[in-house]
This record gives structure tokens, C-alpha cells and sequence, in this order.
């Protein structure tokens, strides 16, 4: 009993995680509608934001994560102002390509910058953890869940209350519209992609303090991205959360029966069949 | 009058055929300079490139003048077509690498098709075991390494006064993690102890939680893990969290870098690992190492090394830039100075098969920023410590 509730509390825990790094995905990806590959490696950039936070200015990598935020934010806003606006429009295959290529040149960008060595930061919360009983709560997990969930909810306030969310809002619903409402849709598309990349880059802050980064961080991440966006439902914040949550579940069940290499087999599995009845995902909005 | 014409053309004839020409020979490095294990492959480099000039310097390279062609493979499936090009545009006569077991078996296919030999420190019990005449290992195989790292552990508990019963294994599953788990799981059944965690996990995992979750809840007393350096500093950190204090004793690879103990720092103290080689054995050269790069000599400087040297002295031996010829010279010698006396047994000499018949794993302990030797004897420099308490 107390394995099964271990493992239900780790997988929530690291489901947060997966939520708020999938949350930025689900923004530009079911909002934007733009097949972004490269979102993952705004997860490494915002990895190494932080990190080197921590190195030069001996900042938390909690508080890094803002500042990963903010680079995250202004690199992915510049990205899109200058190389997506162009395949906004274009068929999937060109935003795939063009997205792709933009993975290989930040990833090897990476890897002439910063060297291809491992870096890790040391908190001393690292190794604490919170005993409930005969339960152990990770403190690097916790920390990160908390700041994770924090973040998402106000993503959603954002979208759901103020007057820049209702203008991504719209322009993803009609652009043509929108623009008749006098929101300028370029302006918009740079700042909703932007705001996706730097929930993507906190999320790498937020992991930082019990991973390690190098150039290649990004690229565990990528399908379990697209996983979660999906089985959350496009266009829906709230659903990607929800959709990390239920990743890391499964993730964490899944090595009570079988062997931790099987993890994400089982969970394709579920989510295969899981699609196959309701394509939309979770909370999505059904078919457009 | 015509006599002066010909004096440069008889000069310069004259200068072609000067014998005093240095024999320049190109030897392949192989490694891993890039992704997830750039640390080992740099380290690799750091004493490939000490070796050389260790000989330069002693004078010991002669006519010889050894160009190094570096290869980054940072995967399997880079090596294929890396080590075909240094053989065709770099006419290879020797390749050194790769580090990662799984590297060397598909960089040594392309050097036995191409009858170029290869010397390794990768010691995956399928590297010597394909019955192959071109590759060299200068360790012991991995089985032997995972039996070593059973029976020195029980050997220590039992002069501790500590009877182990109960063991965990946890191991990467390439080719590496697998066959010196193996070793460790052969050697417990043999000894009667039970296994009561023995899971493999991806390399690149990112999350050890359930492995350790498992862990705690069984009774092991020892645990066994055999990592590279993201997953062995993540099992220690997860570890700690859990307040486990259970001894480690690791399995070489990741828990024997200076940056195992860096991202550590006090959690590294007293972690045990088997080891093929540890520096001070050979303090003099490791003090150049550290002054040269800053940091503590990590056993695959000494074991590259060392393995440079054997293929240059190798050459010199064969007096020939045949590969067939300098393959029979690497099968034949016995070098016993240089780097190899840093390696436990104090030589690099090959058996039938390519594997060491000279060299026999030994046990590091971490003290504060440094790795000491501590079993068996007699490459011992201080006294063991198992759960805190010094062993005679």
C-alpha cells in the first residue's frame, strides 16, 4: 500500500513538471497551431539560463527560472518575428521543417557555446525530503511541482481575464477576424509564441535543480511534450497540466509491474487506446 | 661551363634521398567528444595527449612522428562511417578509443574488416569475445569487474565484521551496465547471497525515483550500481534524499570522475567503486596530469594512455607501417613502463584473445576530493572505511 501511494505522490510530483514544461507547447502548438519541434530546446535554454544564474550570481535555480522565463520569452518571440511568421500559413510540413531546423542549430548553437559537459547545480534542499509517515516527498520535486502548478494557473488567468489573453485567444480562433478588431495578429503571434517558449524555458529552470543540463537536455522531452499536449487536449492550458499529471501517474504505476525501461511503453499504450476513443484529448474542444 | 647547371639539380637529389626524414604515421583516436559522454571521451584525450608528450619529451618516439586524428562519436551509430574515414583519408596504421563498450564493439567491426588494430580500455565481455584478431583490451572483461566488485565488497564487510546476506544491483542497460551486472549477479549466486533488487534502467534516464523508492523497501545491505555519471550522480542524490546510507560500492565509469564528488560534494565521501586503474599508483605523472589540467587523473587518462604508448612502442618494434605487421607487434609486447605501470599488474600485455593478461581490477574509495586506492593489498595506499569505520 504505502509503494502504491509512493508512486502515485512521485508521479504527481513529476507530473507537475512535465505540465508546465508541456503548458508553453500547448500554447503555440494548440493555440498557434504551429507544429513547433523546437520547444524542447527552449527547455535546455532555459536550463542553462538558469544554471548560469546559479554559477555567476548564486541564484536558486526557483528563482533562475524567472530570468529563464524572461530569455525564454525574448529568444522565442525574436525566433517567430523572424523565421515562423513566414510558415504560419505555410502546410505543417514547412513549420516541421523549419521548426526541426531550428532545433539542430540551437542544440549544436549549444553545444559550441557551453561545451558538451554535464551541469548541475548544488541547493541544499537538494537532498532533503519531506517524511509523512512512511512516505518520502522529494523537496526538489515538491518545490518544483508547487511553482509548476503556480505558473500554470496564472497562464490561465492570463488567457482567461486580461486583454492580451483574449487577443491570442482570438487571433487562434480568427485571424482574419481578430485583425478586423484592430489586434495587430503579428504582434500577437510574436508574443503568444514567446510566452510559450518561456513556459518552456521556466520549466527547464524549475528541473535544473535535480537534473543536470547539457546541449542535449532537450531531446528526452520531446515526444513526452507532444504526449502530454495531446492527451490534455489542444488548446487547452489547463488540459496540459492535467495531461502531465496523468503522464507522470502512469510513468510512476507503470514500474510497480514492470521494468523502469517499460515506463513509456505502457505509456503509449494508454495513451494509443485512450486516443482512440476520444481523439480531442482530455479537455479538448473537439474536432475542428 | 654547362658543370654549374648541374650542381643544384645533384643537390637536390642529393637532399631527396637524405635518410635522416622523420617516419610519419597517423594513429585514430576514437571517442566520444561531444553528448552524454564528452566528460570520459575529453578525459581519454587529456592522457592520450600527456602519453605522447611524455615520449616526445623522454626522447622515446625516435624518428617517429605521430600524428593523431581525432574521431568525436558520441554514439554507436556515428562510429561506422568515422573510423572507414580515418582508415581511407587518414590512412590509419593503429586506432585508440572509444570508451563507452558500445562505441568500441561498432568502431572495432570496421577496424577488423580493415585489418587495422585497435586498442581499448572498454571492457564489455563482448569486445574480446567475437573471436576478432584486431582489437586489444587493456583491462580485465566486465564479468570480471562485476565479480571483482562483489567479492572485494564482501571481503572488506567481512573484515568489518559484517556478514552480507542481501545485495541490490542496479545497472545502465548498454552493453557496459549489462555484462558487469552480470558478473556481480554471477559471482552472488556462487557465494550464496541473495539479490533482492536487480533492475536495469535506461542511460538516459532522467528520474531514479521508483528505482530507489524499490530499494528502500527491500532489505538489501549493499548496493551495487553501475553507471555513467548523470544516472550515478542521480541514484547517490536520490539515495541521500531518502536517508538510504546503505554502502556503494559503484561500478567504475561515472562514480570515479572528479565531477562525481564536485556535483556531490559531501555525499561522495566513503562511496566505494571497482576501478581498472587510480592514480596514485603513479604519482609523478599524475602530478603533471593535475598541473596540466587542473584536475585529479581519472583512470581512463592513465588507461588511454597507456594504451597509446603500447601502439607506439608497437610501431617501433615492427619498424613498419604495415597495420598487419604492427598488429603482431601489439599481440607480442610486453610494455611494463611508462603509463602501464599506473594500471593494477604494472603492464600492458595481450592474450589470444586481445583481453589483459596482466591486469586485475582494484577497489577506490572517495576521501574528501580524492580517490584512493584501498584493495587488495597490493595496490592499497590506506585503509579501507565500511559504514564509517576503518578496516585493518
Amino acid at each position: 500500500m504505502t509503494a502504491l501511494l509512493q508512486t502515485l505522490t512521485d508521479g504527481l510530483l513529476i507530473g507537475g513538471v512535465y505540465g508546465v514544461i508541456a503548458v508553453g507547447l500547448s500554447l503555440v502548438f494548440g493555440v498557434l497551431k504551429i507544429v513547433n519541434f523546437a520547444q524542447a530546446e527552449f527547455l535546455m535554454i532555459g536550463m542553462y539560463v538558469a544554471w548560469f544564474c546559479w554559477s555567476y550570481l548564486g541564484l536558486d535555480p526557483i528563482f533562475g527560472a524567472f530570468v529563464a522565463l524572461a530569455a525564454g520569452f525574448l529568444i522565442g518571440a525574436a525566433c517567430q518575428r523572424l523565421l515562423v511568421q513566414h510558415v504560419i500559413h505555410a502546410p505543417p510540413v514547412a513549420q516541421i521543417f523549419l521548426t526541426v531546423g531550428l532545433l539542430a542549430v540551437l542544440e549544436n548553437g549549444a553545444l559550441m557555446l557551453f561545451g558538451s559537459e554535464f551541469r548541475s547545480v548544488q541547493t541544499p534542499y537538494q537532498t532533503a525530503a519531506l517524511e509523512i509517515g512512511q512516505l518520502f516527498i522529494s523537496m526538489p520535486y515538491l518545490i518544483a511541482f508547487v511553482a509548476a502548478v503556480t505558473i500554470s494557473l496564472g497562464l490561465w488567468l492570463v488567457l482567461a481575464h486580461t486583454w492580451i489573453g483574449r487577443a491570442i485567444r482570438a487571433t487562434s480562433q480568427n485571424a482574419q477576424a481578430a485583425r478586423l478588431f484592430g489586434i495587430d495578429t503579428r504582434v500577437i503571434y510574436a508574443i503568444a509564441f514567446g510566452l510559450g517558449t518561456g513556459l518552456t524555458a521556466f520549466g527547464g529552470g524549475i528541473i535544473l535543480s535535480y537534473s543536470a543540463v547539457s546541449p542535449t537536455a532537450g531531446t528526452q522531452f520531446v515526444v513526452l511534450m507532444f504526449t502530454v499536449v495531446v492527451l490534455g487536449g489542444l488548446g487547452s492550458v489547463l488540459g496540459a497540466l492535467v495531461g502531465g499529471l496523468i503522464v507522470g501517474v502512469i510513468q510512476s504505476l507503470s514500474t510497480l509491474v514492470m521494468p523502469i525501461q517499460l515506463q513509456n511503453l505502457a505509456l503509449f499504450v494508454v495513451f494509443i487506446t485512450f486516443l482512440a476513443f476520444r481523439p480531442q484529448g482530455l479537455l479538448g474542444k473537439g474536432a475542428r | 661551363m654547362r658543370h654549374w647547371i648541374f650542381a643544384p639539380v645533384v643537390l637536390a637529389t642529393a637532399l631527396c634521398s637524405a635518410p635522416a626524414l622523420a617516419e610519419k604515421v597517423n594513429i585514430g583516436v576514437v571517442l566520444p567528444l561531444s553528448g552524454a559522454n564528452a566528460q570520459f571521451g575529453i578525459s581519454s584525450r587529456n592522457g592520450i595527449e600527456l602519453a605522447l608528450a611524455d615520449m616526445k619529451s623522454q626522447g622515446k618516439l625516435g624518428d617517429l612522428d605521430v600524428n593523431l586524428v581525432y574521431a568525436d562519436v558520441p554514439a554507436p551509430n556515428a562510429a561506422g562511417a568515422a573510423v572507414q574515414r580515418l582508415i581511407s583519408q587518414n590512412q590509419v596504421v593503429g586506432v585508440v578509443g572509444s570508451f563507452v563498450s558500445s562505441i568500441t564493439l561498432a568502431a572495432s567491426e570496421v577496424t577488423e574488416r580493415a585489418g587495422i588494430p585497435m586498442i581499448t580500455h572498454s571492457f564489455a565481455d563482448q569486445i574480446t569475445g567475437r573471436g576478432y584478431r584486431y582489437i586489444f583490451q587493456v583491462t580485465p572483461k566486465a564479468t570480471t569487474f562485476g565479480q571483482k566488485q562483489f567479492e572485494y565488497a564482501l571481503d572488506v564487510a567481512a573484515k568489518a565484521g559484517q556478514k552480507v546476506t542481501k545485495i541490490a544491483i542496479l545497472y545502465e542497460d548498454t552493453a557496459y551496465g549489462t555484462s558487469q551486472a552480470e558478473g556481480i549477479r554471477k559471482a552472488a549466486q556462487r557465494a550464496g547471497v541473495d539479490v533482492v533488487v536487480d533492475d536495469g534502467y535506461p542511460l538516459g534516464i532522467t528520474d531514479v525515483a521508483p528505482l530507489i523508492n524499490k530499494l528502500r523497501r527491500s532489505d538489501a545491505q549493499v548496493v551495487f550500481p553501475v553507471s555513467y555519471f548523470n544516472d550515478g550522480l542521480l541514484i547517490i542524490r536520490s539515495m541521500r534524499q531518502q536517508r538510504i546510507n546503505l554502502p556503494v560500492i559503484g561500478g567504475a565509469a561515472g562514480y570515479i570522475i572528479p565531477d562525481f564528488q564536485k556535483g556531490l560534494g559531501e555525499f561522495a565521501e566513503d562511496v566505494y567503486s571497482i576501478a581498472p586503474a587510480n592514480y596514485d599508483a603513479i604519482p609523478a605523472i599524475a602530478d603533471r596530469y593535475r598541473e596540466k589540467y587542473g584536475f585529479f587523473m581519472a583512470h581512463e587518462s592513465i588507461m588511454y594512455g597507456a594504451a597509446l604508448q603500447h601502439l607506439i612502442a608497437a610501431i617501433q618494434q615492427a619498424k613498419s607501417t604495415d597495420p598487419e605487421k604492427i598488429r603482431d607487434a601489439v599481440a607480442g609486447l610486453k610494455k611494463c613502463d611508462g603509463f602501464a605501470t599506473g594500471i593494477p599488474g604494472g603492464c600492458t600485455a595481450f592474450d589470444a584473445s586481445g583481453l589483459s593478461a596482466t591486469a586485475y581490477p582494484i577497489f577506490v574509495q572517495w576521501r574528501g576530493t580524492e580517490l584512493v586506492s584501498v584493495y587488495p593489498e597490493s595496490s592499497a595506499k590506506a585503509p579501507a572505511r565500511w559504514s564509517g569505520k576503518e578496516v585493518k
